[in-house]
């Protein structure tokens, strides 16, 4: 528990509004898109860099947890007070403070949120590409502090290829800058890649600078629907040993077909095992030309139906699809937890076969989404958490998943980052050398360990 | 006690997040507790035992403009918007109305209305808000923008049934309040409009309040005898149409009152039947031929979506095409039309911080088309808007008003 006169610092720091302790505050600040809950002892509300700086001079005098926290989107815990404490939430913190047109960046503060950003920059025919599936709702901060991907990572990337620096408050209370606004940058160690998916263990991030790139002149969207997976991945290799890059290819199964039909009407056909759904863009008679190849390649490799889009309307058409996946399948039972272990792209059909293979198995629901262009898989484990048994199995399958991907040369985690849903397998793929070194670092960050305390690191240990 | 089917939404949320920015007020206020999400986790703790509903909860309960952009956007389909209604109505024992309300509602509720209307209304409410200092305000709207009192209530300018001859349709007329009391010219233009189409209209004298703004604020029990009346009166089956002038009004009985009596562990079939009846007036118009009656007028309108049409009732492209339909007219598409404008019935004068950060919104939205005239089917979007609209002028009126102004 935090003592009365640590809060009234914090109190005199912000003033009492955006200092919050009532129980419905604290209640609505123990969770995040995972399943476990931690309440903190107090939420506060930041607007300045200055404000971020007194804040941890308190806490690190009084050794105070400060677990920092966006929108609460994350997929792991990475934002709960998993040894209770302060959270710091950035939301208040949200503005747009600069689009430089003539040096292609941005300047934002830590809460702007994503899918605004996006919307800001378009207005100056630029273009941010990490699109994480919740850019709609999840911070700029929230983005660079888990490394956040997204759809379009085959082509553009994820959050750390697009930025260039930040300001951030050790949690000593200390300023500094990491990085800087030119495109290269040798000067010292890259402390801005590795502040960027620390998942709030080294520092506090107020300020970040990005890259932005000319908006493509156009796009085309294709559907393509396949009777057998096997297909669905074939052509995915084709597309990529022929020296296309599209810029998002996604992939749906079966189970997540026949949930878009029952919920959406799209006029899918029940007994394809496959949709794939690609994107191309770039200049316009390039996007044509790559458009028309790729149809080819969906075709030669045994889709049923093929469609190109022929304007920007049509694309949204076909997108409406992997839209409504999500919803589609969330709706189908109480508790839906995303998974996103990831394997090296050629490994892709592969790994789709096992996941249904363990679902099967194991007697657990899963669809499977997967940003197949990168290998990134999205199992979608579909439960009810008020069902211990069930959760037993729910935990056994997800292992199962994870062992794969790590046994093929993948990841645990793609995009969504350790947090404590994925702490504990941590050794499965770190060595002991490279945790000790993790260590070593959070170490020279944060000596008292008071920046989110409870994750990943300790967590495994 | 909430209903089962109800209670069981707080285990559907599964905490993604996404109606968070959609959501009006969490985009003003930017704390959890105030977002939908937050609002669930509250009441799953309430229901579970773990938190005493406080003034705190309430007061954030309150908080809420109902305008069910969160259900819409849930991609788990809670109905949270039915979840904060309940909880409300659960609230309602232990917490009470405040004076203001418990006041209103009494008018609202029976044949009081009417009478008070007729005396204090008329003879003393006009000149006194006249009388009132123009930049004093109730909530976020000056006085001086607040419309007068109908000279007549609408139902009492018209006989009960308007005839036409060699009738091509018949339907039942829903005044609602607002069109009755403030103002009339909505409802002339809606039977003007219908007797240019050879509809006759029957408008049931015994018609009362539709009881919305009394069950949303959780006094079920008390909405609950003018729920029952106006079942009795529109639920027919000799008419084509129950038509409703009134976002508001028409959600209440399209949708809510089948819902309330359900929850209520009364049988909704009846008002069920009523619903499937209940049109908008916009619904029912789209299907004549307008365009031969109307003549071309000038002039750049805009259209704003009423919560309790667009999400509640569906209606999004109908009063749209009777505002495209008319020649001449310009029609601009606003950016987030289809945003709430923060009136949010009393929303506005509990929290008019709140609400004014809202309708700023709106309103620079509007200003953005170079509109001078905003279209939308809702006396208190209606409010909400004009009232916050500034000095600068604006016209905010019914469709249907700027449709009977084109019949030649």
């Amino acid at each position: 528990m935090l003592n009365q006169e640590v809060l009234k610092k914090f109190a005199s720091i912000l003033g009492p509004q955006r200092v919050k302790t009532s129980q419905e505050d604290l209640l609505t600040y123990a969770y995040d898109a995972y399943v476990m809950e931690y309440i903190p002892d107090a939420v506060l509300f930041p607007k300045s860099v200055e404000e971020v700086s007194q804040i941890m001079k308190v806490a690190s005098a009084h050794k105070v947890p400060i677990t920092p926290r966006g929108a609460g989107s994350g997929l792991g815990g990475g934002s709960l007070a998993k040894r209770g404490g302060v959270v710091l939430c950035f939301t208040m913190m949200n503005r747009i403070l600069e689009v430089n047109t003539a040096n292609r960046y941005a300047v934002v503060e830590p809460g702007v949120v994503i899918s605004e950003f996006q919307k800001e920059v378009e207005k100056f025919n630029l273009f941010y590409p990490p699109d994480p599936g919740s850019a709609t709702v999840a911070t700029m901060g929230g983005a660079v502090l888990m490394n956040a991907g997204g759809m379009r990572g085959i082509k553009y990337g994820v959050t750390r290829d697009y930025l260039m620096g930040l300001e951030i408050v050790l949690p000593s209370g200390a300023m500094m800058k990491t990085g800087s606004v030119t495109s290269k940058d040798v000067t010292g160690y890259d402390l801005t890649r590795l502040i960027c998916g620390s998942e709030g263990t080294l520092a506090l991030v107020t300020k970040i600078v990005v890259r932005l790139l000319p908006k493509p002149k156009s796009r085309r969207t294709l559907q393509a629907i396949y009777n057998r997976i096997d297909d669905a991945g074939n052509t995915v290799a084709k597309i990529i040993e022929a020296g296309i890059i599209p810029a998002t290819l996604e992939l749906m199964d079966k189970m997540i077909i026949k949930a878009l039909e029952d919920f959406a009407h799209l006029g899918l056909p029940l007994d394809a095992e496959a949709l794939l759904l690609i994107d191309v863009d770039g200049d316009l008679e390039a996007v044509e030309k790559q458009a028309a190849l790729v149809a080819d390649f969906c075709k030669s490799q045994g889709a049923r139906d093929v469609r190109v889009s022929q304007s920007e309307k049509e694309n949204e058409q076909l997108w409406v699809a992997r839209r409504s996946a999500f919803g589609a399948v969330a709706r189908m039972r109480p508790t839906c937890v995303i998974e996103d272990a990831t394997v090296p792209v050629s490994y892709l059909t592969s790994a789709i076969k096992k996941v249904i293979e363990i679902s099967e198995r194991n007697r657990v629901q899963i669809a499977v989404l997967a940003h197949a262009g990168d290998g990134n898989l999205h199992p979608l484990v579909l439960c009810d958490q008020r069902d211990k048994e069930e959760m037993v199995r729910v935990e056994k399958a997800m292992e199962e998943i994870v062992d794969y991907a790590i046994s093929v040369g993948g990841t645990l985690s793609g995009e969504h980052g350790i947090g404590i849903a994925k702490a504990k397998y941590l050794p499965k793929q770190l060595s002991g050398t490279a945790l000790e070194m993790m260590r070593a670092i959070k170490k020279s960050f944060d000596p008292q360990g008071i920046l989110n305390p409870g994750s990943f690191l300790e967590y495994a240990a | 006690m909430i209903a089962k089917e109800i209670r069981e939404e707080v285990h559907n949320c599964i905490k993604c997040g996404l109606c968070l920015t959609p959501c009006p007020v969490y985009k003003q206020l930017y704390f959890e507790a105030a977002s939908p999400r937050g609002k669930v986790q509250l009441i799953k703790k309430i229901l579970e035992g773990k938190l005493e509903p406080s003034e705190n909860f309430h007061r954030l309960l309150f908080t809420c403009l109902l305008c069910e952009t969160c259900t819409v956007n849930c991609p788990s389909g809670l109905k949270v918007d039915r979840l904060m209604k309940a909880m409300r109505a659960e609230l309602l024992q232990k917490f009470g109305l405040p004076w203001q309300k418990k006041m209103l509602f009494h008018l609202l509720v029976g044949k009081r209305l009417l009478p008070f209307f007729l005396f204090w209304g008329r003879t003393l409410g006009n000149p006194l808000l006249a009388r009132m200092p123009r930049s004093r305000k109730l909530g976020t709207i000056p006085y001086s923008k607040f419309p007068r009192l109908n000279r007549k209530p609408l139902r009492e300018q018209y006989p009960e049934i308007v005839k036409v001859a060699s009738p091509k349709g018949r339907v039942l007329y829903f005044t609602g309040c607002a069109t009755n009391y403030l103002f009339e010219n909505v409802g002339r233009s809606v039977i003007n409009i219908l007797q240019r189409l050879g509809v006759e209209v029957i408008i049931p004298r015994e018609q009362v309040c539709c009881g919305l703004p009394i069950f949303l604020a959780g006094a079920r029990q008390m909405a609950l005898q003018n729920i029952r009346k106006n079942i009795e009166l529109f639920n027919r089956d000799d008419v084509d149409a129950v038509i409703v002038d009134c976002a508001t009004c028409g959600a209440a009985l399209k949708k809510e009152y089948a819902h309330i009596l359900e929850e209520m562990g009364e049988s909704p079939e009846a008002a069920q039947a009523l619903g499937r009846k209940v049109l908008d007036i916009s619904q029912y118009l789209v299907r004549f031929d307008l365009e031969k009656h109307l003549r071309p007028i000038r002039g750049r309108v805009t259209y704003h979506d009423p919560c309790h049409l667009l999400r509640s009732q569906g209606v999004k492209e109908e009063p749209r095409s009777l505002l495209k339909v008319i020649p001449g007219l310009q029609y601009v598409e606003m950016a987030g039309a289809d945003v709430c404008c923060g009136g949010g019935g009393t929303f506005q004068w509990e929290h008019p911080d709140v609400a004014s950060g809202i309708s700023s919104k709106k309103v620079q939205s509007i200003k953005e088309t170079g509109a001078g005239i905003v279209a939308s089917g809702c006396p208190g979007c209606r409010l909400q808007i004009y009232g916050n609209f500034g000095e600068e002028s604006v016209e905010v009126v019914h469709p249907v008003e700027i449709l009977a102004k084109a019949l030649h």
